[in-house]
């Protein structure tokens, strides 16, 4: 049987040149198990496998000729529906619950005296302003109390409202469409909850009800949970602001006492980034013999501190395990998301130690040190301790660290886009109008192993700038853009004419890094700010949304929250849907009717960019520009 | 002689092979697109339900010499010399059945085949994945079987595996430390599963 080469899983380089030694060292990786378990379950990849409670599990005959209902008489639709509104509501609580965490810290931080200045003023001032939370002749801190009450109350309300973040930050129009479908988050928690309730045995069996309420659970999320994690983190950690960075496994330092941090919450990395400076930390490396402490990011927990300090990343999702195989990594240390087990294997065979920290995410075979926040400083020097202690143990003849890295201008948080913009969205909205940038898509990330590495991603990207479609984008999408190129302004000269010249002329990448995946939060503020100003809905724009190397849970939901915000989306792997025809429809048609947005799937990453701009001119068109 | 020797102690019923069957035997032989496909494809191999919830993945055996090819009227079905595969003339097949009379296993079945294209159903039983192999893979179903049922080898030397096997067991000493052919959860799932079939029966 042919062999899959490194050149058909990732495009790249670095990437390849790991993947060829791990075989080399024996090491398995995430393509050998992806390749051991193919062909994948038919039953689990259409949907019509349910496991829901002890007389199943049940399975409906994709066929039609066996069973057509599962045991207490739920049928495909039924079994499609559910198992999806499980998945959205998996994803939103993965997001709310990273947003709860960081709200308990600015709480720590002023009821118990954690370690977590608060570092952006300007910006909790203006979020406590647009949730209506007094903010003139008052003490910061009384301010910062006031908000996390409203958080606090986001997640634990009880009456029937509308959730007090989306309800401040969208505007009225999008929010006369939610209360008409009857999909206005009540609470963050709640919609969970009630998801797991309306899919438990015997209760929701209509695949539209059941859509529906997946659908307000996805909004408590990208204008609940993420949003919150989004502007409670910039408060706590300051908001990005336009600056630059390297990207990729080159980033690793031979002579360096090497730290990755993975995952997702920065509430431990920044801690880990301040405690890698410390003097005392830095001259015991240099008794080992190292010359320093190199920080480096991976994954979404990599994109906060790159949009925040510039900190190099190593790498995305699919990359977790590459960076291991250098051989040069002392310590890596992870939180929570998107963190394969593997890693604690794929350590064995070096000397690298995984250090889980978070309580709710113990990796067996790891260094378990977890973390507290009113400890913050203490622990996060004890973790860099930890690795700085491990550098002799690096076996030389083991290490191989790609050369392959690349420069990234990134950091456009909103506040970032409209100070490069002169306080205002004009000069954008202008150029849309005007037709230079023809719209924008939103592109998000993950890797999936079913993808080739970054392949989607860029390819997409790549045809859409040629499109004059100006790119914005978080979570995986955005590293895989960092280690290509995208993210240079030079990088424009790939754009179509009237693109690379708005480009050139405000000195900007063709694709903007707007951060982790729980700073899709910021895509929709960025949509909802141009919508207000043109007096539309959302739904009116020149927008589009994809996930093109889907595969989370969060993914799932980041989409579904997409539509329901008005946006079509592109998902360009096969969610477990397929097996349900009315399900589809509804996904893909009826919910343009509902929320103005639906999906399209399409594993094509060229075809779909053609889809997306015709999408794109066709709103144009209705909007008259 | 290559065969695919089935382990039914193994068979946890998920049915893997029968869905990967379909899509091998498809048009696009894709799993997603086949559902949109004018004819659809259906599974050549068939894991049923026998006594005690135990289930068996039953497949053509492509016996030598083969009942079906002996009393087919129109010489629709022969046999592949390069792997030695029982397969059918689509063709030729006048769907009379005699073949599903004759077959000692009962794992003939009649439907529509994208590979030709007639109003009437013909034997569309298992071809071995000939295609498959000829490109040096498993059949479909081997491939798709996570459990170790099918297996796909020299028929000898999978024999010879059972054997091994029973030699183990025989030759043993009763406080022997072994490593179980079957693991101890599967054991108990198993054995429960037998109760729960007794007590609905009795």
């Amino acid at each position: 049987m042919a062999k899959w080469t490194a050149e058909e899983k990732s495009i790249d380089k670095a990437t390849q040149e790991m993947i060829r030694k791990a075989e080399r060292d024996g090491v398995e990786t995430v393509w050998d198990r992806l390749e051991k378990q193919q062909p994948q379950c038919g039953y689990g990849q259409l949907g019509i496998c349910c496991k829901n409670c002890m007389q199943g599990p049940c399975r409906i005959d994709p066929f039609g000729d066996g069973p057509k209902k599962g045991v207490c008489g739920a049928d495909a639709d039924t079994i499609v529906a559910r198992t999806l509104e499980r998945m959205i509501a998996a994803g939103a609580a993965a997001h709310s619950d990273h947003g709860r965490h960081v709200v308990l810290a600015l709480h720590e931080a002023l009821e118990h005296g954690a370690p977590y200045p608060i570092k952006d003023e300007k910006k909790l001032k203006a979020v406590a302003k647009k949730l209506g939370i007094g903010i003139e002749n008052r003490d910061i801190k009384e301010i910062a109390k006031d908000l996390v009450n409203v958080a606090f109350n986001d997640f634990g309300k009880q009456d029937e409202e509308l959730i007090k973040f989306a309800d401040s930050y969208a505007n009225e129009k999008r929010k006369a469409t939610w209360e008409k479908a009857g999909v206005e988050p009540r609470n963050i928690d709640r919609e969970v909850v009630e998801a797991m309730h309306r899919t438990h045995m015997g209760v929701d069996h209509d695949p539209a009800s059941l859509i529906l309420h997946g659908i307000r659970t996805s909004l408590g999320d990208g204008w609940g949970g993420s949003l919150i994690a989004t502007e409670f983190q910039d408060i706590l950690f300051g908001t990005p602001q336009i600056n630059r960075g390297e990207a990729n496994l080159g980033v690793i330092k031979e002579d360096y006492v090497n730290i990755v941090i993975h995952g997702h919450e920065p509430v431990l990395s920044e801690k880990i980034i301040e405690a890698a400076q410390d003097d005392e930390l830095v001259e015991l490396a240099k008794k080992y013999g190292a010359k320093g402490i190199n920080t480096v990011g991976m994954c979404c927990t990599g994109l906060e501190v790159l949009m925040r300090h510039g900190t190099p990343i190593a790498g995305n999702y699919l990359q977790q395990e590459m960076a291991i195989v250098t051989g040069a990594v002392e310590a890596m240390v992870v939180d929570v998301q998107c963190i394969m087990p593997s890693l604690v294997d794929v350590a064995k065979c070096y000397h690298t130690k995984i250090i889980d920290t978070s309580h709710i995410a113990t990796f067996p075979g790891a260094l378990h040190i977890k973390f507290d926040e009113r400890r913050a400083d203490e622990i996060a020097k004890e973790i860099v301790k930890t690795a700085v202690e491990n550098f002799p143990n690096r076996n030389k003849q083991l290490m191989q660290i790609p050369k392959y890295k690349s420069e990234a201008v990134g950091g456009f948080s909103v506040e970032a886009i409209l100070d490069a913009l002169g306080d205002s969205l004009k000069p954008l909205e202008d150029a849309i109008i005007s037709g230079k940038i023809r719209g924008v898509v939103g592109i998000v990330g993950c890797n999936n192993a079913k993808v080739k590495h970054n392949y989607n991603h860029i390819t997409l990207t790549n045809e859409l700038i040629k499109n004059n479609i100006l790119i914005i984008g978080t979570g995986c999408w955005a590293t895989a853009c960092a280690e290509y190129g995208i993210f240079l302004p030079e990088y424009a000269k790939n754009a179509g004419d009237s693109l690379r010249e708005v480009c050139e002329t405000l000195g900007i990448p063709p694709a903007l890094n707007m951060g982790s995946c729980v700073d899709c939060s910021r895509m929709l503020v960025l949509a909802d700010l141009i919508a207000r100003d043109l007096n539309v809905d959302i739904s009116d724009l020149p927008l589009a949304g994809s996930a093109t190397e889907a595969m989370t849970e969060k993914a799932v939901s980041i989409g579904t929250y997409f539509v329901a915000s008005g946006i079509f989306t592109h998902l360009g792997t096969v969610p477990p849907v397929l097996g349900s025809k009315k399900v589809v429809d509804i996904l893909t048609k009826a919910a343009f009717d509902v929320v103005g947005g639906a999906f399209f799937i399409e594993p094509d990453p060229v075809k779909a960019a053609k889809v997306l701009a015709d999408y794109i001119e066709d709103k144009r068109k209705a909007l008259g520009i | 002689m290559k065969t695919v020797m089935v382990f039914p102690e193994r068979c946890i019923g998920c049915k893997h092979c029968e869905i990967a069957c379909a899509v091998e035997h498809s048009k696009s032989k894709d799993l997603f697109a086949m559902f949109s496909e004018d004819i659809l494809s259906k599974p050549r191999i068939h894991v049923e339900e026998g006594e005690d919830l135990l289930t068996f993945p039953n497949r053509c055996r492509h016996c030598n010499p083969a009942p079906c090819i002996e009393v087919c009227p129109t010489g629709a079905i022969k046999r592949d010399d390069e792997t030695g595969s029982v397969i059918v003339e689509y063709g030729k097949c006048i769907a009379c059945g005699m073949c599903a009379i004759a077959c000692p296993f009962g794992i003939i079945s009649f439907g529509k085949t994208y590979e030709i294209v007639i109003d009437r159903d013909v034997n569309v039983k298992c071809d071995n994945c000939i295609e498959r192999q000829k490109e040096g893979k498993e059949p479909a179903c081997v491939e798709a079987c996570k459990t170790g049922t099918l297996v796909f080898g020299d028929a000898n030397d999978l024999i010879k595996l059972k054997r091994q096997s029973v030699t183990r067991n025989i030759t043993s000493s009763p406080d022997a430390k072994e490593e179980p052919v079957i693991p101890e959860n599967i054991v108990l799932w198993r054995e429960l599963n037998k109760k729960y079939s007794h007590a609905s029966k009795y």
